[in-house]
């Protein structure tokens, strides 16, 4: 029935009144001659309004004039009518179909590249090797040959353990996972040292496999050996091996800071302004409202990509800066506080880099008060295990 | 006798008997919409009124907004608030 709706929509169809005491005569003939009618509706004794098709209009008012009815044409309806409508606004249809052929050029292109780097983990100048690989903002889809890409910039960059890239409409989503620096790893049937890679004071040392070079309270700095590599008997001479041990030692971490009496600190206002701009490829139009009002500001600037649907994006960005509105305001700190907060900051740093804060066995905090500033030094004393393999070159 | 056998090979395909006879099909769908199969004409139309022939008779419809939706050459739709029905059964 849909499909029958269609097709009628499609040749066009027409709605007519017809008038006259011998409705039901009219109705037969026109059955009988196989013209095809629907929605018959009587308005009122004499009248009924009914759909007909346009190629047997001639023949239904021939069928009406026989039957003494009149007929009137209520409405038409279907494509050659619209069409006809549109004949007369030949400007407004050429330039939807410029509009139409203009989405459907443009769609072949690359209007931007999304880099999604797995585990948020930033690599350096991708953008710029991905662009020299033959990816760029407005390219032809079809030139963008992917595995090309992947295999160029894979080959320039050795830091990339995985590279994917996926176009999607005008977008293109570049997968990549960083490579993680791998550790040194010495085989365990190649002959190594054990090597300090920590500065500290030896508090436990333990040689499985090898010789110590040192002894308990021994002081090391970083590449000092710890357990040698080969073994001395009284028979066989020096043998090499691959030594193996514990080796525990005292670690220092040290952070100063410098805190000031009097600083001045930032302080938002929560006034902002808003200005808009339009980029388009790298042409550049701002709306500027004026010189700003605020004396001191900072700028923030977001770049919002056009998009037409969820992956259609357009050359077109608008450019938003936003100018917060900051009062600086004047602050001094007693020595007490200023010594406080020193500390709280630097502990904080500290804490973030030392692995295990269960082996903090020390803590030592020294102040210098200075006329304006005051100097703060930290020391974490901390057990750490330390050495690292590290082969024999012969 | 020829149409005999005729009914007797439809029984055995399972034709349904509207299609290769003449005999009207009457279906309700609900009390607003109405299909006569096999009809021949329309001899009153009013809004509260249709009167159709059939072969075999004539169907008498009471109701009001009684509209004759997509006619074609063997059925026809009535739609409207259909009241009563009443069948005149032609004797030969």
């Amino acid at each position: 029935m849909i499909i029958k709706r269609i097709i009628n929509y499609i040749y066009g169809y027409l709605r007519i009144i017809v008038e006259g005491y011998y409705i039901e005569r009219f109705i037969n003939i026109c059955r009988n001659k196989k013209y095809t009618m629907w929605n018959i509706k009587k308005n009122n004794d004499i009248k009924i309004s009914l759909n007909i098709e346009i190629k047997n209009y001639k023949e239904i008012c021939r069928v009406a004039r026989s039957t003494h009815c009149k007929v009137k044409i209520k409405a038409k309806r279907g494509l050659p009518f619209l069409i006809n409508k549109y004949k007369k606004r030949k400007i407004f249809v050429l330039f939807l179909l410029i509009i139409a052929f203009a989405i459907f050029l443009s769609s072949n292109f690359v209007w931007n590249i999304d880099i999604i780097e797995e585990n948020g983990a930033e690599i350096e100048n991708i953008m710029e090797d991905i662009n020299q690989a033959g990816l760029t903002i407005g390219e032809f889809k079809g030139n963008v040959n992917t595995k090309e890409i992947i295999n160029k910039v894979r080959l320039d960059r050795d830091d990339i353990a995985w590279m994917g890239i996926e176009l999607k409409g005008t977008n293109a989503i570049v997968k990549l996972v960083k490579a993680e620096g791998k550790p040194n790893i010495v085989d365990e049937d190649e002959y190594c040292n054990i090597v300090s890679d920590k500065n500290g004071v030896i508090t436990k040392i333990n040689a499985q496999n090898g010789t110590a070079n040192v002894k308990v309270g021994d002081t090391i700095s970083e590449g000092d050996i710890l357990i040698n590599g080969w073994m001395e008997g009284k028979y066989t001479g020096v043998r090499y091996v691959h030594a193996k041990g514990e080796i525990e030692a005292r670690v220092w971490y040290t952070k100063n800071k410098t805190i000031e009496y009097n600083t001045t600190e930032k302080h938002n206002t929560g006034n902002t302004e808003t200005n808009y701009g339009i980029k388009i490829n790298n042409f550049k139009i701002n709306f500027p409202k004026g010189v700003s009002k605020f004396k001191f500001y900072d700028t923030i600037e977001t770049e919002s990509k056009m998009k037409i649907f969820s992956n259609f994006y357009l050359p077109i960005s608008v450019i938003k800066t936003t100018n917060q509105e900051y009062e600086e305001v004047k602050k001094t700190y007693s020595v007490e506080e200023a010594k406080s907060l020193g500390i709280q900051e630097i502990e904080q740093e500290l804490e973030s880099e030392i692995e295990n804060k269960n082996n903090i066995v020390n803590k030592n905090i020294n102040t210098y008060e200075n006329e304006n500033s005051i100097d703060i030094y930290v020391t974490y004393e901390v057990l750490e295990n330390i050495g690292t393999n590290e082969k024999i070159v012969f | 006798m020829k149409k005999n056998r005729m009914s007797k090979l439809n029984k055995i395909l399972e034709i349904p008997e509207e299609v290769y006879s003449d005999v009207p099909k009457i279906s309700l769908v609900g009390f607003d919409e109405m299909i006569i199969e096999n009809y021949k004409g329309i001899l009153e139309y009013e809004e509260f009124f249709v009167r159709i022939s059939t072969y075999h008779g004539i169907i008498s419809i009471n109701g009001y907004n009684l509209n004759l939706e997509t006619m074609t050459n063997d059925d026809i739709r009535v739609t409207g608030k259909i009241e009563s029905l009443d069948i005149e059964r032609v004797t030969d």
